[in-house]
């Protein structure tokens, strides 16, 4: 292969890689629009926390794979508080969904402080696991296992989603309750157990994102910032609560930014948010949702 | 009739004596309060009167302060007043040139389509330095001003002045939005917000009457924005065209009361108390504010605002039962 | 009782210290310059950052612009940190002489969040409401920008101690009151192109944040090339965003681009990310920069993949210097959270800041006095030796300070850590080749 064709098929992988990185994050953000109709601003925090509860769970037990299991879980459990308790009796207030935006607006101001209240304002480094370390060579192209195994995660997580979406008995109510939450409510089902669970199921894919993104950058309060912007312009352009057309739109985005920094550097923050009011303007749902 | 008045005739004493009674660190604060009021109330016709959540209202007042640097630092001897409204008309023109997308979404798609167009316009102004110094922004012009020839000249340094200034363009226009809000086209915008659909089949023109909703609002946030860059003689991209810019005046709406006119000034007065109480503890103030949010979110969601109107009723009720009990015994 | 037992204690301490300063005053006065004692510094034992108190009564205000709170609340605790260290070395020592009296120093926090208008109004609150006598600040040339104008319009002594721009005392911008302590971005690029001049790197890639200062930082790399290495060629050069993600697409492009070496401006958390996916993908290049010495990201690529990094600095303590290693080892007693690497070592930019702070309350102290306008007197063309011994001297005509600057080549093993490569020879880059020139414009350089 030619040096010029492996900078392109380098390029395509980052693309790749990013844009499944940016969908583990997304997912769960279209996951719980399209399913309560709220849009979590507090999802990139939940991303962030989760970096830094990887740092602390790796101090304590030196498992990488210990912290992915951990960590994850610990921000569903606060994913789900934060949907019972609050998220809740906001929804009640009767001020429609400004009232749910700010309320993980407030969360999201509140977990960035605790953050640095507990683990300081130091940036912290998690190495990637000795397992995922080094390289691997793809047709004469030497790319780092790591980023590769971000891939093959976030493929697992996807299927792991599909599986429960449209394999089981949950996932039929949850499908359901997206399409229709009264008509489910009446036939008998507990929908407000249902939405609990959806949130937490959306938190911990935040919190998978944050444990897998850890390894290559460094852990600090501002962390989700950046990815959880990208994640909403995913969300936008997939279509809100389309988890196809939020894959299809990170895998876009991803290649973007990729070739973006290739051929035109200068303007590559520019074509996102672009491509944003672009699809908006002509299709206000999304490329694939249906509701707006 | 008279009742009116008299509030209206006291509350602009106070406002007349406040510089001479503070120092010029409380005067500031107060065209902070007027330049943010003023900033929420233009949006609060977006939200509370039209239904509409915007998440770039940023975009406005942006255009109108980088307006107001860049007359002032390029066209000198420019009366100030007209500098200002120019750059309020800019922003009002962005609304207008944004309108025929603007006005097509509703709901989330519109918070998300003023999102984008927000983060477009940052990005953007980040990337022409050449025009907008980036991050180092525009500073440092004279400000000419505020003269009519051979009557008076006011120097916009001086605290009392700027504050005279900024408190009387936002007490215009305030006033202009609430009465815009008593107009026949303000009802037709309550109608849209409470049922586009019946609006239309009335026969009244949704799509003419958002976009001029849209140019109003965003006309008055710019002015909002003008009157920043005179104030603190600079301007630049994090400050006046940042996400949190558009935030804002959306916690003030929020804290203020949504779904009334008053509750966005109340709203910018309580934070900016806020800010200034929370300034001993600079490491905990956003984690109060934080906190702040959410409680009024799950305890008071109409706002500050809704709290005497329910002390109100709390009172009488009391003071009924007492009744009730006298007359009992 | 625990307290005035301390006073008693302290000020026992403090006599004694006196004594020892005395006793060598007159050899000093025979002729070695004016500058930093570090033999004079006072027992640190037991030092909090976080538990500093301001003395009362008639003290010197200092007020610190930093953001304290805000994704960059990491800026503001560094300055703390080190303002409360040097405030309390010298409130230990009994303060300065000012007025004919002992004062010691207060610190006042202005939170400027990293946003000009809040900035301007700490600065009005300092100078307004606690009435400060010293603004002390800040990163970002935007908002000392700020603070400068601040500073002329309440007459106000200010230090910059944080904003690398060159053209901050140019111009309108020059205020008496300003002075600019930290060494400017005509100095780094002078600084590293004066030591490649004389090492094989010929092709270097520029990746610098895609804003003012990055933007500045590049414009200044290049101008010291073209002076000092004519031959050097630039093969690349490209601007990420601030706070970037995904370095892997620059990478790309820079290992296409045959580059020797990376120069990058970038300061943490860019800088380490920057460096942690190069080495993860297999890039081994050195990169040349200003803020390389975060010893966390260092560790993350340990030893190997930190080996060649090219760090330079206005101030690097050398380990080999007696003096200095005892300066640095009465330095590195820090309480948690702050006993990490970021303070222990005596950085560029902690050390900086200290130097700046001691030679300013040094002049305030020869000046007899905390008016502004005696400081400056006494400050402009003044000469003093810096922490590590070097020659400053404060331009009288634009308050800019004359200095060597100093370059290094992390190496493994060295006497720092043994999980990194870390410094050990330093180069000198003497002050003729660095300095900023004097401004044409200004009348008050001729």
């Amino acid at each position: 292969m030619s040096p010029e064709t492996q900078m392109y098929l380098a390029q395509g992988i980052h693309g790749l890689a990013y844009g499944m990185l940016l969908f583990l994050v997304a997912s769960g953000l279209t996951l719980i629009f399209g399913m309560m109709g709220i849009l979590n601003i507090a999802h990139g925090a939940f991303f962030m926390l989760s970096a830094y509860l990887c740092v602390t769970v790796l101090g304590a037990t030196g498992s990488y794979w210990l912290s992915l299991l951990i960590a994850p879980l610990g921000v569903a459990l606060l994913g789900i508080l934060v949907e019972r308790f609050m998220l809740r009796r906001a929804q009640a207030s009767g001020m429609g969904h400004i009232a749910e935006l700010l309320l993980t607006l407030g969360v999201s101001l509140v977990l960035a402080e605790a953050v640095k209240l507990t683990w300081g304002t130091e940036g912290l480094q998690v190495n990637v696991p000795s397992a995922l370390a080094g390289l691997v060579n793809i047709a004469g192209l030497e790319y780092p296992i790591y980023r590769l195994f971000i891939i093959v995660l976030s493929l697992v997580v996807l299927a792991l989603l599909s599986l429960v979406l449209f394999k089981t008995r949950l996932g039929t109510i949850v499908r359901a309750a997206v399409s229709d939450p009264g008509m489910v409510s009446a036939l008998g089902v507990n929908t407000q157990i249902v939405f609990m669970l959806v949130f937490g199921l959306g938190s911990w894919m935040a919190g998978v994102a944050g444990v897998a993104a850890a390894p290559i950058l460094t852990v600090f309060p501002g962390l989700g910032d950046q990815i959880g912007m990208d994640a909403f312009v995913v969300v936008v352009v997939g279509g809100f609560g389309s988890l196809f057309g939020a894959l299809l739109a990170a895998l876009f985005l991803g290649e973007l930014n990729a070739f973006g920094i290739q051929f035109i550097p200068k303007l590559s923050p520019v074509l996102m948010f672009s491509f944003m009011a672009l699809v908006l303007a002509f299709k206000p749902t999304g490329l694939f949702g249906e509701r707006e | 009739m008279k009742r009116p008045v008299v509030w209206l005739a006291g509350a602009l004493a106070v406002l007349a004596a406040i510089p001479f009674v503070f120092g010029p660190l409380h005067t500031n604060l107060m065209v902070r309060l007027a330049i943010e009021a003023l900033f929420a109330v233009s949006l609060n016709l977006l939200l509370s009167y039209t239904g509409l959540l915007s998440f770039g209202h940023a975009l406005y007042f942006g255009v109108g302060a980088y307006g107001a640097a860049l007359i002032l630092t390029h066209l000198q001897g420019i009366p100030i007043l007209v500098a200002v409204l120019l750059s309020a008309l800019a922003a009002a023109l962005v609304g207008l040139v944004l309108s025929p997308l603007l006005v097509r979404v509703r709901a989330t798609a519109f918070t998300m389509l003023t999102l984008a167009f927000g983060q477009l316009m940052f990005v953007l102004c980040s990337k022409f330095r050449e025009v907008t110094g980036g991050e180092d922004g525009i500073m440092g012009w004279t400000t000419p001003p505020l003269a009519l020839p051979g009557l008076f000249s006011l120097d916009l340094r001086q605290p009392v002045n700027i504050y005279f200034f900024a408190v009387g363009l936002a007490c215009l226009g305030i006033l202009a939005m609430w009465f815009f809000t008593k107009t026949p086209m303000g009802s037709v915008m309550i109608s849209i917000r409470d049922n586009q659909k019946r609006v239309d089949y009335l026969g009244y023109q949704v799509v003419l009457t958002k976009a001029v909703i849209f140019c109003f609002s965003g006309f008055f946030a710019g002015l909002a924005g003008a009157v920043y860059a005179v104030f603190n003689n600079l301007v630049s991209v994090g400050g006046v065209l940042h996400i949190m810019v558009s935030f804002q005046p959306l916690m003030a709406i929020l804290v203020g009361g949504i779904g009334t006119f008053f509750g966005p000034i109340l709203g910018s007065g309580l934070l900016l108390l806020l800010e200034e109480v929370t300034q001993a503890y600079p490491e905990l103030a956003l984690m109060i504010s934080g906190v702040i949010f959410i409680l009024v979110v799950m305890f008071l969601p109409g706002g500050a605002i809704s709290f005497g109107a329910r002390l109100r009723a709390w009172w009488r009720k009391r003071a009924y039962l007492r009744k009730a009990r006298e007359s009992e015994a | 009782m625990r307290v005035l037992q301390r006073t008693i204690w302290w000020g026992v301490a403090a006599t004694v210290l006196l004594g020892v300063t005395l006793g060598t005053g007159p050899a000093q006065a025979a002729g070695a310059a004016r500058g930093f004692n570090a033999s004079a510094v006072a027992d640190m034992t037991g030092f909090d950052p976080a538990k500093f108190e301001n003395p009362s009564g008639d003290v010197v205000k200092i007020g610190v612009l930093a953001p304290f709170s805000g994704d960059a609340a990491s800026v503001g605790q560094i300055y703390w940190a080190t303002g409360t260290w040097v405030a309390s070395d010298i409130n230990r020592r009994g303060g300065i002489t000012v007025d004919g009296k002992k004062k010691k120093i207060a610190l006042i926090k202005g939170d400027t969040m990293g946003k000009p208008a809040n900035t301007k109004q700490a600065v009005e609150k300092l100078c307004l409401q606690d009435k400060v006598d010293v603004l002390w600040g800040t990163a970002g040339s935007h908002l000392t920008a700020i603070i400068q104008a601040e500073a002329d319009k309440y007459k106000k002594l200010h230090l910059n101690s944080g904003s690398l721009s060159d053209t901050l005392m140019e111009g309108k911008a020059f205020t008496p009151y300003t002075f600019q302590h930290i060494w400017t971005t005509h100095s780094v690029g002078a600084t590293l192109a004066k030591f490649f001049a004389t090492r094989q790197e010929r092709k270097f890639y520029i990746l610098n944040q895609d804003y003012v200062f990055g933007h500045e930082l590049a414009e200044s790399f290049k101008a010291g090339l073209k002076k000092y290495v004519p031959d050097a060629q630039i093969v690349g050069e490209d601007f990420h965003p601030l706070f970037n993600k995904d370095f892997a697409p620059y990478l790309t492009k820079v290992k296409a681009s045959g580059a020797e070496m990376i120069f990058t401006g970038d300061w943490i958390p860019d800088s380490s990310n920057l460096l942690k996916q190069s080495r993860q993908m297999g890039i081994n290049l050195p990169v040349a920069g200003i803020f390389l010495d975060d010893i966390n990201g260092l560790i993350a690529v340990g030893p190997e993949g930190s080996k060649g990094l090219v760090f330079a600095s206005e101030l690097l303590i050398n380990f080999q210097d007696g003096i200095q290693h005892k300066w640095h080892e009465a330095w590195k007693t820090w309480a948690a959270p702050y006993n990490t690497p970021l303070y222990e070592w005596l950085g560029s930019t902690t050390g900086a800041y200290a130097e700046s702070l001691y030679w300013l309350l040094d002049a305030m102290e020869r000046a007899g006095s905390a008016d502004a306008e005696k400081v400056i007197k006494v400050w402009e063309g003044d000469e003093w030796t810096g922490l590590i011994g070097q020659k400053l001297t404060m331009r009288a005509c634009d308050h800019r300070v004359v200095r060597d600057t100093y370059v290094t080549e992390f190496v493994s093993p060295n006497k720092w850590y043994k999980d990194c490569a870390f410094m050990d020879k330093i180069t000198t880059i003497p002050a003729e080749f660095v300095t900023l020139p004097q401004p044409k414009d200004s009348s008050r350089c001729k």
